[in-house]
C-alpha cells in the first residue's frame, strides 16, 4: 500500500490544484498579488532609493502581514473545505491509499499555489524597485522570498489542519491572523514564539537584517520553530483524518 | 414514529438468512450499534451477507445510510463489530481495495470529464490499465457518448451513473450503493438492475438502500428490512411473508360459481373470513400452505372451476408495511 | 383491499376545508420595506437565531465599548487627575474613535455578510423580489439595518463617557446641561461613520454568496485601502508629487477618523497621525467620506439591479 500511497500523491495534488484554480477567487488573488508590484511601481516611478522602506513599508507591511495570511487561509482551508462539505471526501478517503498520503498531496497543491503567488508577488516588486539597488536590495528580495516560502507552508499546514475539525476555519483563520498575530503580538512580545509571522520574518533575517524592529525572532530560533509547526499539523492532519466520520445524514 | 416492540433480538433470529457461499461471508456484522448522544441511529444489528443482491429497506430515518456507512468504514461503531472480507474496514484503509462505494450525495467534481473522474478512481485504486479500465466501467454504465464532457454538464441520472461507474472501475467484490437509483429514468434504472444482476452473477456481492419497494424487488428477492435503527426481518421476502403467522393471508380468487366455492371454503378452520365481491372471491386465511391443499379439493367437491388464485398481498409492499408498523 | 377498490367512484368532487381568501387590507411597499429593516436589525444582532449568532455581535459591541466603560469605573481616580490637569490620555468624544475604530471594522466583518449573503447562497431572492418590495427597497432596508446597527455600537461609548463625564461632577443637573453641548457633535459623526462603514461593507459583501469570502474580501479592502494610500503618498512626499495628498482622502478609515474631527473642530487626526499630509483640512475628508457613501450605495444598488433572482 506504500507505493501505491506515493503514487496517489501527484493525482490527487493534481485535482487539488484543479479545485483551486479556476474561480472568481483566483481572479481576486491575482488582483492582491498585484498590490506590491502596483507599489513597486509607483516606488520606481518616484525614484526612491529607500531599500529598507520598501522592505519594510510595502514587503513587510502588505506582502508578510497581509498578502501572504489572505492567500494561505483561502487555499488551506478550501484544500479540503469544499470537499468536506459537499461529501465529496468520500471519494479521497474510500481508497487503499494511507491518509498521510492524501495530506502531503492537499499540502503540496495549496503550498504551491499559495508560495506561487507570494513569491512571484514578491520577486517581480523586488526586481521593479530593489534590484537595482545593488546588493542590499538584492538580498533583501532574497530574504522576503524566503519568509514568503516559510510563511507559505506554515499558514497552509495550520489552516488546513483548523479545516479538518471545523466548518468555520476561514473565519477562525482570520482570527488567528488579526487578533493572534496583530494586535495581541504588539502588546504581548512573547507572543512571538507562536506567531507565524514571526517565523516568516525571523528566516528573512538570515538573509538580510531588517532595519525595523518587527522581528523579533533570530533565524536560528525562527526556522526550527516553523519546523516544528509543520512535522506537529502534519501529524494531527494525518490522525484527525484516520478517524474521519460522515454522518448518516437525513438518511 | 413507529412503535417498535422487536421480535426476539436474538443474533440468529429465526429468518432466512441469504446462504452465505461456500467461502466466509463477506460482509459480517455483530450486534453492531451506532448512537450520537441520547439518539440510537442503529441498534444492535447483525447480518452476513455473501455473494448477490440485497436491498436494504426501510422507512427515511430507520438508520441505512447510517449503516452503510459504517460498512464503509466511515463511521465507527459505537459497539459491536463490523468486519468486511474479514478486516474492519475504518481502520484498514487497504480494504478499500475489495469496496466499491456509492454515496446518495450527488455532488462529484464538476470540472472533471467524467472519464478522468473514472480514471482518478482508477489510477487511486492501483490499477495499472487505469485508461483501459475506466473505458470499460464507462461502457458498462452506458456513458459512453458522454464521457469527454464535464461531469457538470451531466443530467441526474447521468451523473449517477458516472458515479457507479467510478465505483466499480476496479472491480471490487463488494459494491455499496445508498439509492442508486434516484434521479434515474425507468430505462437507465433498468439497465442498472441488469448491471447489478450480472455483477451478482459472478459472484459479487452487492448491497444497495432503498424506499421504492418496486425497484428492490425487481433486483433481487433478499431483503435487509430496517426500522427505527433495528433491523425488523432479514432474507427472502417471501419466506419472510410465510412467517408473518399473525396476519392473516389475503388470496383472491376468481371462479366459476364464487358463492359455492364460499360456502365450501368457510366449512374449513383454516379459512376465517370470506367477502365476495363483483366477480372475486377474497379468502383470509391463517396458514398458507394448508389453503392451498384445501383450494383444490374443495373446489373440486364444491364442482366450481377456478380461473385465478392469486396471493394478493405476498409483495414486498406488503410485507414491508406490515414491518414497519409493527 | 382489490376488491372494495373495484366498485365504481363518482367522477370528482371538490371539497371546502374553510380555506379563505384574503379580503383584507393590504400594507403597501413601505410597510414591506419596513417589515424588512426590522428583521435586518434583528438579525445583525442575532436575535431569532440561535445564541451563538449572537456571540460575536455582543462581544465585539462590549469589546468597542470597554475603554470607555473602564473609565466610569475608575472615573474617581480619573477626576483628580482632571481637576490636576493631567488628563490627556483619556478618552473623549473627539478621539474615541480613532483610537478604537479596529473593533468597528471587525463588527463589519462579522456581521456584513450576515445580512446579504445568505440571501444569495440560499437562492431565496426571488421570495423577495416578487413581493411588494422590489430590488432598490431591499438594498436600501438591508443598508439602514447595518446603519442603524453601527450607529447603536457607536453610540454606545459616547453615552458611557457623557454618563462618566457628568458622574465625575458633584451637581448633576448642571454637570448635564454643561456636557450636552460637547457630546452633541458625536451625533451626527456617528451617523456619517455608521452610514459609510455600512455602505462599503454591504456593497463589497453583496457580491459574494459565501460569507467567509466576503469577510476575507471586506478585511481586505479595509486593511489594504489603509495602507496602499498612505504608502504612496510618503513615497509621493519625496518625490514631490503634490497630487499624492489627495490620496489620503481614499483609505475608509483613517478618513473617517479625520472626518470626525471636523465635527468637533479639532485637528486631532490630521494634524497629530503621521502619514497624513498637513494640506487636507478635516472638511476635505467629510466631503471625502460622503462621496464615497455616494458611490458605495451606488455599488450596492448596481449589484441589486443585476443579481440573478
Amino acid at each position: 500500500m506504500f507505493a501505491r500511497s506515493v503514487a496517489a500523491i501527484p493525482e490527487i495534488g493534481q485535482i487539488t490544484l484543479r479545485q483551486l484554480l479556476g474561480r472568481r477567487r483566483t481572479i481576486l488573488l491575482l488582483l492582491l498579488s498585484a498590490v506590491p508590484v502596483l507599489l513597486a511601481v509607483v516606488f520606481w516611478a518616484a525614484r526612491v532609493a529607500d531599500v529598507s522602506g520598501f522592505a519594510s513599508g510595502v514587503l513587510d507591511a502588505v506582502g508578510v502581514t497581509l498578502l501572504l495570511p489572505i492567500v494561505a487561509v483561502l487555499f488551506g482551508t478550501a484544500a479540503f473545505g469544499a470537499e468536506i462539505e459537499d461529501g465529496t471526501v468520500i471519494y479521497l478517503l474510500a481508497k487503499p491509499i494511507s491518509r498521510w498520503a492524501v495530506v502531503v498531496a492537499k499540502l503540496i497543491g495549496a503550498t504551491g499555489m499559495t508560495a506561487f503567488l507570494t513569491i512571484a508577488s514578491v520577486f517581480v516588486s523586488g526586481a521593479i524597485v530593489l534590484a537595482p539597488l545593488g546588493e542590499d536590495g538584492a538580498a533583501a528580495t532574497r530574504a522576503f522570498v524566503a519568509a514568503m516560502a516559510v510563511g507559505s507552508i506554515c499558514y497552509v499546514s495550520l489552516f488546513l489542519v483548523l479545516s479538518l475539525f471545523t466548518r468555520r476555519a476561514l473565519l477562525i483563520g482570520l482570527v488567528y491572523v488579526l487578533v493572534w498575530e496583530g494586535a495581541l503580538s504588539s502588546l504581548l512580545p512573547g507572543i512571538a514564539n507562536l506567531s507565524i509571522r514571526q517565523y516568516s520574518l525571523g528566516v528573512a533575517n538570515a538573509f538580510w537584517q531588517m532595519k525595523s524592529n518587527e522581528a523579533h525572532l533570530s533565524p536560528s530560533t525562527a526556522l526550527p520553530l516553523a519546523v516544528i509547526l509543520v512535522v506537529v499539523t502534519f501529524f494531527i492532519a494525518t490522525w484527525r483524518l484516520t478517524r474521519f466520520e460522515l454522518p448518516g445524514g437525513t438518511d | 414514529m413507529t412503535a417498535q416492540i422487536a421480535p426476539d433480538p436474538a443474533p440468529d433470529q429465526n429468518a432466512v438468512a441469504p446462504s452465505p457461499g461456500p467461502s466466509a461471508p463477506t460482509i459480517e456484522l455483530v450486534d453492531a450499534a451506532r448512537w450520537y448522544g441520547n439518539v440510537v441511529a442503529v441498534n444492535d444489528v447483525s447480518f452476513s451477507l455473501g455473494p448477490g443482491v440485497t436491498g436494504l429497506l426501510g422507512p427515511n430515518g430507520a438508520g441505512k445510510t447510517t449503516l452503510l456507512h459504517m460498512l464503509a468504514g466511515f463511521l465507527v461503531p459505537s459497539a459491536g463489530t463490523v468486519l468486511v472480507m474479514g478486516r474492519s474496514p475504518s481502520r484498514d484503509p487497504s480494504v478499500y481495495r475489495q469496496i466499491g462505494l456509492v454515496p446518495e450525495r450527488e455532488s462529484v467534481y464538476p470540472f472533471l470529464t467524467g472519464f478522468e473522474y473514472v480514471r482518478f478512481n482508477a489510477r487511486l485504486q492501483g490499477l495499472h490499465n487505469a485508461d483501459l479500465a475506466s473505458r470499460d466501467a464507462i461502457h458498462r454504465v452506458g456513458l459512453d457518448d458522454a464521457m469527454d464532457r464535464p461531469i457538470g454538464t451531466y443530467s441526474k441520472g447521468m451523473r449517477q451513473r458516472a458515479k457507479v461507474a467510478g465505483a466499480l472501475v476496479h472491480d471490487p467484490q463488494i459494491l455499496l450503493l445508498d439509492e442508486p437509483f434516484n434521479g434515474m429514468d425507468p430505462r437507465q434504472r433498468m439497465a442498472m438492475m441488469d448491471l447489478l444482476g450480472q455483477m451478482a452473477a459472478a459472484g459479487r456481492t452487492i448491497l444497495f438502500s432503498s424506499h421504492i419497494l418496486e425497484e428492490v424487488e425487481r433486483v433481487g428477492t433478499e431483503i435487509l428490512v430496517m426500522v427505527a435503527g433495528r433491523l425488523a426481518a432479514s432474507g427472502d421476502y417471501r419466506a419472510i411473508r410465510a412467517l408473518m403467522t399473525d396476519r392473516p393471508h389475503m388470496i383472491t380468487i376468481r371462479s366459476s360459481d364464487d358463492r359455492r366455492l364460499a360456502t365450501a371454503l368457510m366449512a374449513d378452520p383454516a379459512v376465517f373470513a370470506v367477502e365476495l365481491g363483483k366477480d372475486l372471491l377474497s379468502v383470509r386465511t391463517a396458514h398458507l400452505s394448508t389453503f392451498r391443499r384445501l383450494i383444490a379439493g374443495a373446489s373440486r367437491s364444491a364442482g366450481v372451476r377456478l380461473f385465478e388464485v392469486v396471493s394478493a398481498d405476498e409483495s414486498l409492499e406488503s410485507v414491508f408495511d406490515y414491518l414497519v408498523r409493527r | 383491499m382489490s376488491a372494495q377498490n373495484r366498485a365504481a367512484v363518482p367522477a370528482g368532487n371538490i371539497y371546502d376545508l374553510g380555506y379563505r381568501h384574503y379580503e383584507g387590507k393590504r400594507h403597501g411597499r413601505w410597510y414591506a420595506a419596513w417589515s424588512l429593516y426590522v428583521e435586518s436589525v434583528r438579525s445583525v444582532w442575532g436575535f431569532g437565531r440561535p445564541m451563538t449568532a449572537k456571540a460575536a455581535p455582543f462581544i465585539l459591541l462590549g469589546l468597542y465599548a470597554f475603554p470607555a466603560l473602564i473609565q466610569i469605573a475608575f472615573s474617581s481616580a480619573i477626576s483628580q487627575s482632571v481637576a490636576e490637569g493631567q488628563a490627556t490620555g483619556l478618552f473623549a468624544y473627539d478621539n474615541y474613535y480613532a483610537r478604537v475604530s479596529i473593533l468597528v471594522v471587525l463588527f463589519c466583518v462579522a456581521q456584513a455578510p450576515e445580512l446579504v449573503c445568505r440571501d444569495q447562497r440560499y437562492h431565496v431572492l426571488p421570495l423577495y423580489f416578487t413581493r411588494a418590495l422590489g430590488r432598490i427597497d431591499y438594498a436600501f432596508a438591508r443598508l439602514a439595518a447595518l446603519a442603524t446597527a453601527l450607529f447603536i455600537v457607536l453610540a454606545v461609548p459616547m453615552i458611557a463617557i457623557f454618563i462618566g463625564d457628568v458622574l465625575m461632577k458633584p451637581d448633576t443637573l448642571q454637570a448635564v446641561g454643561d456636557e450636552w453641548p460637547r457630546a452633541l457633535p458625536a451625533i451626527p459623526a456617528c451617523a456619517l461613520a455608521a452610514v459609510s462603514l455600512a455602505s462599503i461593507s454591504l456593497a463589497l459583501s453583496a457580491f459574494s454568496p459565501r460569507r467567509a469570502y466576503a469577510a476575507i474580501g471586506l478585511i481586505a479592502y479595509f486593511l489594504l485601502m489603509e495602507i496602499v494610500p498612505v504608502v504612496i503618498y510618503s513615497v509621493g512626499r519625496q518625490a514631490d508629487w503634490t497630487w499624492a495628498d489627495k490620496l489620503a482622502l481614499l483609505t475608509p478609515n483613517t478618513a473617517l477618523a479625520a472626518a470626525t474631527d471636523w465635527f468637533f473642530g479639532v485637528g486631532l487626526v490630521t494634524q497629530g497621525a503621521e502619514g497624513l499630509p498637513p494640506t487636507l483640512g478635516s472638511d476635505a475628508y467629510v466631503v471625502a467620506v460622503l462621496a464615497s457613501v455616494v458611490v458605495f450605495v451606488g455599488i450596492l444598488l448596481f449589484r441589486y439591479r443585476r443579481v440573478q433572482a
